[in-house]
């Protein structure tokens, strides 16, 4: 249903070509004069900026318990209640919520936007066969049923790959690194010493590396089609002509004149997939590829509050994290249809 | 129709070519990771000697480029997929054969239900178009498509069957029981959005056409305007497009959804040979599923072509 | 109607259809449960001598249906099957030699007596004359013979066919694939046999109540070598009577039963998957376990529910392991430091909600050895902070990783609140890896692994199954690594040990030296929390898997 969704979202964002400037700008203030947009922007940036900052933030640590706190309710010193082992539900959400936002942009920066964007422009450009064989590939690839075969990939290949990254990791072990990582809250130096040595694979990213590299390699084929399509219009247009006549570089044109004209499919997509990515991690960590325990997540969360009795006595534990993540989901479809609009009013 | 056989042909051509290409990354990848069938399969007692028998005695041992032939030999040949490790004693068509009937059971219905209530209510929205309604029905089916199944689902459990006691919660009971219903509304709200804002949109489309502005001139009255052309002419683009992608979802199983109602659909099962290292199940349902997706492109395709002449005419361009 | 509508409606109704035919075909093909699995019984006819049921064995004729939820077994061949799943059925289709009671005491089955030689090594066998399969054919010692060659022969498949069977003298060439015949395994006449170990093992009568011991009939599998196990011919007290995979599984009393027809007729498992504890409520199942979440309620003595409510222990321990001989834990100051700083009782009764009690021991409640004491180190964080700032590592730890088996979405909460203890109380963090189970027992054999948590189940009531099987040096499940000679010469020396009270004190000793090495924490044992309806009498929940049925009556 997520390609669905983003299938949608390109389809109905049909532009025709335009001088990049004033497109972009006149997009953004239309935009910002829907107030329906300007509340979904609002909320995802609460949402990311939280995330962000969120060792800050949380009272409590994530995996912090006391037993003698088990399954309390709502209270003062936690004001979402506490779970099974005693951990503070606020300050959970709030980790979590930093592994949405490093997880979302990492998966839509390289599958969403990179992938798509340079093979689909490849495609479009070069024609031929670079065309024919990208054009193939992403037929084999969407083909296969992508689920089962993220399932199977996680399964075989993830504990080498993690592996891999690690002994990577033990080469470039260097002071910067370490102190990069630690700034961007990749380890926390402070709470414990030898996880930033290995940033990515202590943090779980690395895990999550591969399961985002899998949906990069079967998602990008939708948008890629879209961009291409979208090239091979542009490429014929008038001012592309005028500049490779004037002997303008391939990548001169490619960076200058394309790239800014299919912004608007771009960035519809990268809003429908931060969106979908946010959800799909939810159920990927439930089936045990997601992310990792003990890494927060959302997943996480609710698996731990689904349960039956839990749900019908606890019902809290739940429904709040729920109700977070389903609003910044909400938020960036919301925002997805409001770009739609911004970008196709005129075409109408 | 030369043109239309011979691109049927070479669709069909494709697919050899991308089930060998599906198959060989499929086998490749099973038999790289750790774990095979037959050390997870064991339970407590680990011997690593008896298991090193076992391999060779299912030909696991060999050299995995060998494996892969008998394999497709085998399947082509005499159309074998193997033996499951886990359920040795059945062919694996018998033991995925009614798993996939109730999958697909499910799917269908899902699908019914979702262009059931998104057509109209994208219909309804476009032509509402200018009111508060028109975001708000696009909205609200949104904020449904926005709550993870893993939330929907527990929610509407506890609600309807452990609450209301209206429906089973979760089990099977047979494809025309209650027990249908949970999963199946669980399955279509989020399709609903998609649908809705589809059908919207050709509405829209299809409004400012001139040969509505021409039945308008020429009298027609509202309601058989929009009924009759609009709805028709919105109707065909939506529902080929649309199908096309949902049938990807569908086909792929509800997996969440079966697991968490314990229905035993492929999904599920799936999930559980994958974990299981069950490789020759694992291949089975990758293939038929590959294949039911290039056929189902396929006749979405055609179905696109042969409706609507324009879309033919700019293939070239898709 | 416009042509454009008719073709749209025609093209979107063929797409479907075909759609779905493509999926029906593989349907058609598999079929499943619209035909019949059909696989011969037997040799077809039953025996002429097959009698009325009960007139020969005494006893009414079984009577009343017991309903039970269930998931469908793998493979139900007993020399294979390695899944709890698939051995709850085996245990009551297929029968051995001998037999466990609920007492796990052996008992007779289809050998009625033996005798032992003077030096031990030799059991010689005579078996039931009213022994037949059940399909009326007497059970011969030729099918002994056969059953136990086949469970052993590479061709069969099975992994743990070396372990059981594997005393037998010449056993373990027929399982190289050097020799077809077991030689010291000799059939003296129709109803006797002789079974000649390679030491005097007093353990080994309880190997043959352990399904790989199992009879199968010879004829059945020669006729439907691929297909048998879909209709098995048994020598149980229960028939298969119908397998639909994915729905149910009807199991019938065999009334000719050497033992005495059993009281209960049919047992009928619902496989189709939903909450069972509901299924029960609505009156719907007769027996059902309760699962963690419910428990709190139905132990609350005012729950309706409650009276129904019974508990039994089983034998299993739920354990921390070290590996011994990688760093930080070849020192067992540290994992002695490890032992002291979990309070176990605490997880217990908050996390785990007191379902299951605080391992006292290795030994489990009913395993013969067991003593009541606390052997275990307590909780006591200030010891394991002395001990661990005595150790050689101390300060200097490395990475420390707790493995655990599971593919879920998270850990248990058990296993983080361990980790959190350590982290409260050591000041150490130590990372959780979760592997599935196939990866996981591989990389626990290959030593990966500092420590991990993991559960053992005792499959027969010896301590031989946990002490020697997991600690013995050279054994292959020992997977702790762990290397005392002291022990090892300790359990080969209990291996013969003939007076059974000597034996025991080894055991004992044995099991109190490990825990106080360290080399396990104990966490857990096991206890079967279940809702019994009140018109079924005389159903038990034995701790191992043996058989139950034969003796309950549901007078519903």
């Amino acid at each position: 249903m997520t390609q669905l969704n983003i299938e949608l979202a390109h389809a109905e964002a049909g532009v025709r070509a335009e001088h990049s400037e004033s497109l972009t700008r006149r997009s953004i203030r239309r935009l910002l004069r829907k107030k329906i947009a300007v509340a979904c922007l609002v909320v995802i940036a609460v949402f990311y900026t939280v995330g962000a900052f969120a060792p800050l933030i949380a009272p409590y640590g994530y995996a912090e318990q006391n037993l003698d706190l088990s399954f309390n309710g709502p209270s003062l010193h936690h004001p979402f209640g506490t779970d099974r082992n005693g951990r503070d539900s606020l300050s959970r959400i709030i980790l979590a919520a930093r592994t949405t936002v490093v997880v979302t942009l990492a998966t839509v920066a390289t599958g969403m936007v990179l992938l798509p964007v340079s093979l689909g422009m490849l495609a479009g450009y070069r024609g031929g066969f670079v065309d024919a064989a990208i054009n193939r590939t992403g037929e084999i690839l969407s083909s296969m049923p992508g689920l089962p075969m993220l399932l199977l990939i996680s399964a075989t290949m993830r504990p080498r790959f993690v592996g891999w990254v690690k002994d990577f990791e033990g080469k470039i072990d260097v002071h910067w690194w370490r102190w990069l990582a630690n700034f961007t809250g990749l380890c926390d130096q402070s709470q414990d010493a030898t996880s930033c040595h290995h940033p990515l694979t202590s943090s779980g990213f690395a895990d999550y590396f591969l399961i985002f590299a899998v949906l990069s390699l079967f998602g990008w084929v939708g948008g890629a089609r879209l961009v291409r399509t979208q090239v091979l219009t542009l490429r014929r247009s008038e001012f592309i002509l005028a500049a490779e006549a004037s002997g303008a570089s391939t990548r001169r044109i490619l960076f200058q004149h394309i790239l800014p004209n299919i912004m608007p499919i771009v960035i519809v997509g990268a809003s429908a997939g931060l969106g979908s990515i946010a959800a799909s991690e939810i159920g990927l960590t439930f089936l045990g590829v997601g992310i990792q325990p003990p890494h927060p997540s959302f997943g996480a969360l609710i698996t731990d509050g689904a349960p039956r009795t839990v749900l019908e006595n606890h019902p809290e534990l739940l429904l709040v994290p729920a109700a977070i993540v389903a609003s910044l989901i909400f938020a960036f479809n919301l925002l997805g249809d409001a770009l739609n609009d911004v970008f196709t009013s005129r075409a109408n | 129709m030369d043109g239309l056989a011979g691109y049927i042909l070479r669709r069909l051509l494709f697919l050899p070519l991308t089930l060998l290409v599906v198959s060989f990354a499929t086998f490749y990848i099973t038999r790289w990771g750790p774990g095979d069938p037959v050390s997870v399969y064991s339970g407590q007692y680990r011997d690593e000697e008896a298991f090193a028998r076992v391999r060779h005695r299912y030909g696991l041992d060999k050299p995995v480029i060998e494996q892969y032939g008998i394999y497709v030999q085998r399947l082509v040949l005499h159309g074998d997929f193997g033996v499951s490790f886990r359920f040795r004693d059945r062919s694996i068509p018998d033991v995925i054969g009614p798993k996939i009937w109730v999958s697909a059971r499910l799917g269908v219905y899902a699908f019914i239900l979702t262009f059931l209530i998104g057509i109209p209510a994208g219909v309804f929205a476009a032509v509402k178009q200018g009111s508060w309604l028109d975001p708000f029905v696009i909205s609200v089916f949104l904020f449904f498509q926005s709550i993870p199944v893993l939330v929907m689902v527990p929610v509407l459990v506890l609600v309807f069957a452990a609450k209301l006691h209206w429906l089973p919660p979760g089990g099977f009971d047979g494809v025309f029981s209650t027990s249908m219903i949970l999963p199946t509304v669980a399955l279509s709200l989020p399709g609903i959005a998609g649908v809705a804002r589809l059908a919207r949109a050709t509405t829209l489309g299809t409004l400012n056409e001139d040969f509505v502005r021409t039945a308008r001139a020429k009298g027609l009255d509202e309601m058989t305007i929009m009924t009759r052309h609009i709805a028709r002419n919105s109707l065909v683009p939506v529902m080929t497009t649309v199908i096309g992608l949902s049938l990807v979802g569908l086909i792929e199983g509800a997996l969440f959804t079966e697991t968490l109602l314990g229905i035993p659909g492929i999904g599920r099962f799936m999930f559980e040979s994958v974990n299981g290292r069950d490789y020759n199940v694992i291949l089975a349902v990758v293939l038929m599923g590959t294949t039911a997706f290039v056929f189902a492109n396929l006749l979405v395709d055609l179905a696109l072509i042969v409706i609507d002449p324009r879309v033919r005419a700019g293939r070239g361009a898709r | 109607m416009s042509s454009k509508l008719t073709l749209g409606i025609v093209g979107v109704a063929a797409a479907l259809i075909i759609g779905l035919a493509v999926i029906l075909v593989v349907v058609a093909g598999g079929g499943g449960d619209k035909k019949d699995t059909s696989a011969t019984t037997g040799s077809g006819t039953p025996a002429a001598s097959a009698t009325k049921a009960g007139a020969d064995f005494g006893g009414k004729a079984a009577s009343g249906e017991l309903r039970l939820r269930g998931e469908d077994p793998l493979f139900l061949d007993p020399a294979v099957a390695q899944d709890a799943g698939s051995a709850v059925y085996i245990v009551e289709i297929f029968s051995g030699l001998v037999r466990l009671d609920k007492d796990l005491k052996i008992q007779p089955d289809v050998a009625e007596s033996w005798d032992a030689s003077a030096d031990g090594k030799t059991l010689t066998f005579h078996l039931n004359k009213k022994a037949t399969f059940q399909d009326g054919r007497p059970v011969t010692t030729d099918d002994i013979k056969y059953s136990f060659e086949r469970a052993l022969s590479p061709d069969t498949g099975s992994v743990t066919s070396e372990n059981f069977l594997g005393d037998i003298v010449g056993a373990k060439e027929v399982s190289r694939g050097r020799s077809k015949v077991i030689s010291g395994l000799k059939v003296i006449d129709d109803s006797t046999l002789s079974i000649t170990l390679d030491a005097a093992k007093p353990y080994f009568l309880y190997k043959l109540a352990y399904p790989t011991a199992f009879i199968v009939d010879r004829r059945q599998i020669e006729a439907n070598p691929k297909r048998w196990t879909q209709k098995p011919n048994g020598t149980g007290p229960y028939k298969l009577k119908e397998w639909k995979l994915g729905e149910k599984i009807t199991l019938e009393a065999y009334d000719n039963h050497h033992l005495g027809a059993p009281k209960l007729k049919t047992v009928r498992y619902d496989l189709t998957g939903g909450s069972s504890l509901v299924a029960y409520e609505d009156g719907d199942i007769d027996i059902t376990g309760i699962g963690l979440d419910d428990l709190d309620r139905i132990q609350d003595p005012a729950d309706k529910l409650h009276k129904e409510y019974t508990q039994t222990p089983r034998q299993s321990i739920d354990y921390l392991g070290f590996n011994t001989n990688v760093p930080p834990f070849d020192d067992p100051l540290v994992r002695q430091a490890f032992a002291l700083a979990v309070d176990r009782k605490k997880i217990a009764e908050v996390v785990l909600k007191g379902a299951i009690p605080v391992a006292t021991g290795i030994l489990a409640p009913g395993v013969p050895g067991y003593s009541a004491d606390d052997k275990t180190y307590p909780f006591d964080p200030q010891k394991a902070k002395d001990l661990l700032a005595q150790s050689k590592y101390a300060g200097k730890l490395p990475e420390i990783t707790l493995a655990e088996s599971g593919a879920g979405a998270t850990v248990g909460p058990t296993t983080e609140a361990i980790v959190q203890f350590w982290k409260d109380n050591l000041g150490v963090d130590v990372k959780i890896q979760q592997a599935e189970s196939g990866t996981f027992f591989q990389d626990i054999d290959n030593g990966r692994y500092q420590m991990f948590h993991l559960g053992w189940i005792m499959d027969y009531p010896d301590p031989e199954d946990v002490l020697d099987i997991l600690f013995y040096s050279k054994s292959k499940q020992n997977n702790t690594r762990y290397n005392n000679p002291a022990i090892d010469a300790k359990l080969e020396a209990a291996r013969t040990e003939a007076d059974t009270e000597k034996r025991l004190t080894i055991y004992q000793d044995v099991e109190k030296q490990l825990i106080k090495d360290a080399v396990w924490v104990p966490m857990f044992f096991d206890t079967t929390h279940a809702l019994v309806k009140p018109y079924v009498k005389g159903f038990e929940f034995p701790p191992v898997i043996i058989e139950r049925f034969r003796d309950v009556e549901v007078t519903r």
